[in-house]
């Protein structure tokens, strides 16, 4: 059998043709990310060398850096950093969102999105420079405050700690918020607002009954968007961070380049990573169940409870990750914490009879 | 009958979106009880109209009355109205019990009774045990089902359809159209249907006003729409009409005389001119089926004229003929249920004509 008859074969199955179209960029994603990362889940175990990396199994760089008093602060300074800016910038793009989807004419709207992502016309550096101008000691922010005499001297908390890591990051991934929640909302059927006006809810009352559940998959999907990235960024905390506002990356950047340990930077970095896919794993689980609590619910339930019942279970979620991502004694208490909640929520479904 | 009171008064309503007239002085009143049609071509204010009902639509001049209330101001949720859009509107993220028992959060029921009247309202349109369905998993017609059953769960004094049927295909449509008739004698409160279809409005409506270009054309029964149209408009607009030219000779007393094309003199009553005819060239106006070919020996209607077909349809039960008129110049369509027995009459035959002053109907 020759080798064209081969490739004809694989091309005229629908499966072979499939894998034929998704090998290039499958390949290159093997090459590009997926090598890196065993390479680094490799170096994190072994033993490093001055200079070198010596071929030793060893846990060693991951009882490091999750005991570690500095490596572990500044990994749940990380989180909270990357949780801030999350929420920030998640609260402020769904208004925006809403606006632009809800009250801007329809022929008007390209121009909104296309002004939303004026900022990426500048480089990533560039913007966060203009923010080192905008809050310095001499910057726009003090100088106009001290114009008008609302303070003697200038604002100090406003650069070089966490404060300005947030205030950057939350507006460079603005637009990144925005536009998923935009795109979840103008998928809403306007029909079904006024259907929930129709059956006697007021506008605000449909807007939690319809339009929020409605662009759910939107505002999760900007979560993910911003917080995946924001927490191992590396520009913003390195340019307006100062000391106490060095995240995970600044940390890696340091272990690899200035301390030529690779394999402590390896063990840092994936850490990172299970910080993140621990966060969403609880933030998924806890959507399921509230979601399933609050369906139960709508039918009987005053909304202001159920509003309460959001927020708690976003505090006990984000605050039981940051318990566990500072260790002992705190991880024990985070993990009640969550599981408590959970149980709670899934007592309350019980008793409810829940509907399916 | 007696009449029964008015559950909707329109009057001398206005709409404006910038510069174009929607409404253009609407004045009704609608019964309660009632199944009231809005019947128009696509354009003509009738969908507008349901909304300014609904309270999604505001008024720029005028009045609308809810069962003696004057609804200014009243926003949409505080109407004693619901509504099944066009599109349904079912809420994609809830089940069918979710949808149909979303209107009673604010009764603030037990979950017991609130699974009870969920239940009893999905019975009353044939969906019994769809409750757990997701809303997404339903057919067009299921769909229908449950905004209907969302809508009637909140007992509203009016409900409102917004060309609810146009979605479904023919057979399910007309399967609906009966079940709506039935639901409506079933809870008896004010159906009010937009439709653009002529038949759907016959079949359906105890009332029907026919809408052109944001005016109320002719508000009447459908059998009076029918037999005694008040305009060429809404004569064509409903079923066929055949028109042809006419002279008013004489008019006094409620009776008036004319001299028409193919036919000759005759007497009618005021009430064939429902326009308000008064002197002049005139058309006179007839449905197909209210004039019958004649065969050997046989009569029908008062006077006969004499005819040749021109065009024979064949549709199985029924033969459309084209016919001319002695004495006009252009074809009118005549249409006749086929009898055992009877034939197919050839193009070019000559043939009489049987018809009835009765059934004639005046224009301008």
């Amino acid at each position: 059998m020759s080798e064209g008859s081969f490739w004809a074969r694989i091309r005229r199955t629908e499966g072979g043709s499939g894998l034929l179209l998704v090998a290039p960029p499958g390949l290159y994603a093997i090459l590009l990310l997926a090598a890196p990362l065993g390479t680094i889940l490799l170096y994190s175990f072994l033993t490093d060398g001055y200079l070198e990396i010596i071929r030793d199994f060893t846990l060693m760089n991951y009882s490091e850096a999750w005991t570690n008093e500095l490596y572990r602060s500044v990994m749940v300074r990380s989180l909270a950093v990357s949780m801030a800016v999350t929420a920030i910038t998640v609260l402020l793009a769904f208004p925006i969102a809403y606006f632009v989807s809800f009250h801007v004419e329809p022929s008007k709207k390209s121009l909104w999105l296309f002004l939303i992502t004026i900022p990426f016309w500048t480089s990533y550096l560039i913007r966060v420079f203009l923010w080192k101008v905008i809050l310095g000691y001499n910057g726009v922010v003090n100088s106009g405050l001290l114009g008008i005499g609302i303070i003697d001297e200038p604002l100090t908390f406003i650069l070089y700690n966490v404060n300005s890591v947030v205030i950057t990051l939350a507006h460079a991934y603005a637009p990144f918020a925005i536009l998923p929640i935009f795109v979840a909302l103008e998928k809403i059927d306007r029909s079904l607002l006024e259907a929930g006006q129709d059956l006697g809810e007021s506008r605000f009352m449909t807007f939690l009954r319809v339009t929020l559940p409605l662009a759910m998959p939107g505002v999760v999907a900007s979560i993910l968007i911003v917080f995946i990235p924001t927490i191992g960024d590396y520009v913003t905390p390195q340019l307006v961070g100062g000391p106490e506002g060095r995240m995970i990356a600044n940390l890696i950047q340091l272990q690899y380049l200035r301390l030529d340990n690779y394999p402590m930077g390896s063990a840092i970095a994936v850490s990172g990573m299970m910080l993140v896919v621990l966060t969403i794993f609880f933030g998924w689980a806890q959507a399921r169940l509230f979601g399933a609590a609050f369906r139960w619910f709508n039918g009987t339930m005053p909304w202001v409870a159920a509003v309460a019942m959001a927020f708690l279970s976003i505090a006990a979620n984000f605050g039981g990750v940051l318990l566990i991502a500072s260790l002992l004694p705190g991880a024990v208490a985070g993990v009640l914490l969550i599981l408590s909640w959970h149980i709670a929520l899934l007592v309350m479904l019980k008793r409810g009879g829940g509907m399916a | 009958m007696t009449e029964k009171p008015t559950m909707i008064a329109f009057q001398d309503v206005h709409k404006y979106y910038g510069d174009y007239h929607a409404l253009r002085g609407i004045t009704a009143t609608i019964r309660a009880g009632e199944f009231f049609s809005l019947l128009g071509p696509s354009g003509c204010g009738k969908t507008t109209l349901l909304r300014t009902i609904a309270g999604f639509e505001g008024i720029d001049r005028g009045v609308v009355m809810i069962d003696g209330k004057d609804m200014a101001g009243v926003p949409a949720n505080k109407r004693p109205t619901n509504m099944v859009f066009q599109s349904y509107a079912i809420f994609p993220h809830m089940s069918v019990a979710e949808n149909v028992g979303f209107g009673l959060r604010r009764a603030g029921l037990s979950k017991a009774d609130l699974a009870a009247r969920v239940g009893e309202a999905l019975e009353m349109v044939g969906l019994k045990g769809y409750g757990a369905r997701a809303a997404h998993a339903l057919s067009g017609g299921q769909r229908q089902r449950v905004a209907l059953a969302r809508a009637l769960i909140l007992k509203p004094k009016v409900l409102l359809l917004d060309e609810p049927l146009s979605a479904l295909d023919k057979k399910m449509r007309e399967h609906m159209q009966v079940e709506l008739i039935r639901l409506q004698r079933q809870v008896g409160i004010t159906f009010i249907l937009v439709t653009h279809d002529q038949e759907e409005a016959l079949v359906m409506s105890d009332r029907i006003a026919v809408m052109f270009e944001g005016e109320i054309a002719q508000l009447a029964d459908p059998e009076t729409l029918y037999r005694r149209p008040n305009s060429r408009t809404v004569a064509n607009f409903i079923g066929t009409m055949n028109f042809l030219p006419a002279t008013v000779t004489s008019e006094m007393g409620g009776r008036i005389e004319i001299e028409a094309a193919g036919f000759g003199a005759m007497a009618l009553e005021a009430a064939q001119a429902p326009g308000a005819v008064t002197g002049g060239e005139v058309s006179v106006g007839f449905r197909p089926e209210t004039l019958t070919v004649l065969f050997d020996g046989q009569s029908a209607g008062d006077r006969e004229s004499m005819a040749t077909i021109e065009e024979v349809v064949y549709f199985g039960d029924m033969t459309y003929y084209d016919v001319r008129l002695d004495g006009t110049q252009s074809p009118v369509r005549i249409s006749m249920r086929n009898v055992f027995g009877r034939p197919v009459l050839d193009i070019g035959t000559r043939t009489r004509v049987g018809w009835s002053p009765g059934a004639m109907v005046l224009f301008r």
